[in-house]
């Protein structure tokens, strides 16, 4: 019995060595890890025409500017000295803003650690963004930041940042208590060098959304976010500040009732027309309500009327952008049509009560960054970076 | 119970060598268990590769927390019924690192299984592929029966629903 048991033993050692070899081998020739990148590029007018471009790519952020309307770029100043661990997340981006004397900031986040906490970065550029200041984070607390977003006060040239913030999550678990989502947080730049005192304007908001920032008068920002309403609904909320240091009341944008315990990672987009009305883009997949909708309100405190759909659910359609210039309002968002990823366009001359037939402005086909859009001296653009194309400043044009 | 000393101490130290090879295997194999790539047509060829046989497909991401948090159930699952042939897809909007797929199903008691992650940026058309009215949400569950239709349950499976949907396949 014995003697015959030992080689078959042996035999099945061997086999199991070969087999280990094997997968050792597999495993060392396999493909390599990649990591995940940053691939946005975000654009800015001067108030002097400039047209500058701040971009994520793998591990840096750069600005470059262009003089003739995104035809030419001049050679990338970089905003991160070293390699930094960008925030990739499919709704993150780099931000920049000019502020009206030509200065530039420039934000973006970078992921700390593997479980996606964030922290928010700021840099400025006070020399006509020949340099860029080494990044500072936004916030002193270290829980978790993402998503921020700045936008320049018109009248004061004053820069106001929000993004959302987990500081409040920790807290509350300690106690015993549940904290879903995040805080939406803000702060005000104080002077041209660093920002004020962080506030909380909300707790509980959806954790992993872009923001969308408006002003509805001088000291005045509106943030739209998507809200994390009673029951896991995430739906759509905007709040205009009173003045700079009073947030105002939740205005639901619409009760679509999408319940998910998920991160959509798709946020909404706002603006506020010349005439003081809202003006709102969102996604959201409820089950009576699934895609991309747009709703306008006469002004800040009445509530929304009813969501227009913009496009059908099954052609993927995504991350909506506004626009308001002058007496136009610009409406862009994304689709898919089996083969290309399209941009669509709608133009409204009455504050949004009626809108342009759809019109296609650009097409890829391959992978591409949000369409965004972009305004000066009463011409609008669509800015679109794409993996075949490059980077593309297209006029909208109305034909 | 020992005939001779020889022997069982050569069978003590094959032991104690099989059982060393049987940690570097197991370690080995658990690395090697990357997750395919995901590409353009991968989702025809996963579909052939299981037609006629009802088959779950659980999409989920290592960015969405409630998918880490789920993944352990569907281990539990897989334990309880010999007759859930499952394929977990890594479906990130922007691909991962194979190893790090790898990592999470290994931890969450799911790396025996045949894993995909999506490999390409145009996200899009992967999802048209799989499901033109996918907007990218996870977790997301396919049940596909043995003639190919798909039951889709979004969000975290309700996995009394999964397991109602497998005794259903059997007496079929």
């Amino acid at each position: 019995m014995r003697p015959s048991k030992m080689p078959s033993l042996l035999a099945f050692l061997v086999v199991l060595l070969m087999a280990c070899a094997a997968t050792a081998q597999h495993h060392q020739h396999g493909k390599p890890g990649a990591a995940p990148e940053a691939f946005t590029a975000t654009p800015a007018f001067g108030p002097d025409g400039t047209l500058w471009l701040a971009r994520a790519t793998a591990d840096r952020i750069t600005v470059e500017k262009s003089t003739d309307l995104g035809k030419t770029f001049s050679e990338p100043v970089s905003v991160t000295p070293e390699p930094m661990n960008l925030d990739w997340g499919p709704d993150a981006r780099v931000r920049i803003a000019a502020d009206p004397k030509g200065g530039l900031i420039v934000t973006f986040a970078i992921f700390q650690d593997k479980n996606f906490n964030g922290r928010a970065f700021f840099s400025r550029s006070l020399d006509k963004g020949a340099s860029f200041t080494p990044p500072r984070p936004i916030t002193a607390d270290t829980t978790s930041q993402r998503f921020e977003t700045v936008a320049v006060d018109p009248s004061s040239g004053r820069v106001f940042a929000a993004w959302l913030d987990k500081r409040n999550g920790p807290k509350a678990r300690a106690t015993g208590k549940p904290y879903p989502g995040a805080a939406l947080a803000y702060a005000w730049e104080d002077g041209d060098g660093a920002f004020g005192k962080t506030e909380i304007a909300l707790d509980n908001t959806c954790e992993c959304c872009r923001l969308g920032v408006a002003f509805a008068g001088p000291g005045r920002p509106a943030v739209v976010f998507r809200n994390i309403f009673p029951g896991s609904v995430r739906d759509h909320a905007v709040v205009t500040f009173k003045d700079p240091a009073t947030p105002g009341p939740l205005r639901r944008v619409s009760t679509d009732d999408w319940k998910i315990e998920a991160c959509p990672h798709h946020g909404p987009s706002i603006a506020i027309a010349p005439d003081g009305s809202y003006h709102v883009a969102w996604f959201t997949d409820a089950p009576s309500r699934k895609g991309l909708f747009y709703a306008r309100a006469d002004n800040g405190d009445v509530p929304f009327g009813a969501p227009r759909a913009l496009s059908s659910p099954n052609r993927q359609p995504a991350r909506p952008y506004l626009l308001s210039d002058g007496q136009a309002l610009h409406l862009v968002w994304k689709e898919f049509d089996g083969n290309k990823s399209v941009v669509h366009w709608q133009l409204s001359r009455d504050s949004g009560r009626h809108w342009s037939d759809t019109r296609t402005v650009a097409e890829t086909a391959d992978a591409s960054d949000h369409p965004l859009l972009v305004a000066h001296d009463g011409h609008a653009y669509l800015s679109w970076l794409t993996k075949n194309e490059g980077y593309r400043l297209i006029p909208l044009e109305d034909r | 119970m020992m005939s001779s000393r020889t022997p069982s101490m050569t069978i003590a130290r094959l032991s104690a060598l099989l059982a060393l090879l049987l940690t570097v295997f197991a370690v080995g194999r658990a690395e090697a268990v990357e997750p395919q790539p995901f590409a353009r047509g991968s989702w025809a060829e996963l579909q052939a590769r299981h037609a006629g046989q009802p088959t779950v497909v659980h999409l989920w991401g290592l960015t969405c927390a409630p998918c880490l948090t789920e993944l352990p159930h569907w281990a539990d699952l897989q334990r309880e019924r010999s007759d859930l042939r499952l394929v977990l897809l890594a479906a990130d909007p922007v691909p991962q690192p194979p190893v790090r797929v790898e990592e999470m199903l290994s931890r969450s008691g799911l790396d025996k299984l045949e894993s995909w992650s999506f490999a390409d940026r145009f996200n899009e058309r992967l999802r048209y592929e799989i499901d033109p009215a996918w907007s990218g949400e996870l977790p997301r569950t396919l049940l596909i029966d043995r003639d190919g239709t798909v039951t889709t349950l979004p969000g975290v499976a309700d996995l009394g629903e999964v397991r109602a949907w497998l005794d259903r396949q059997r007496t079929h």
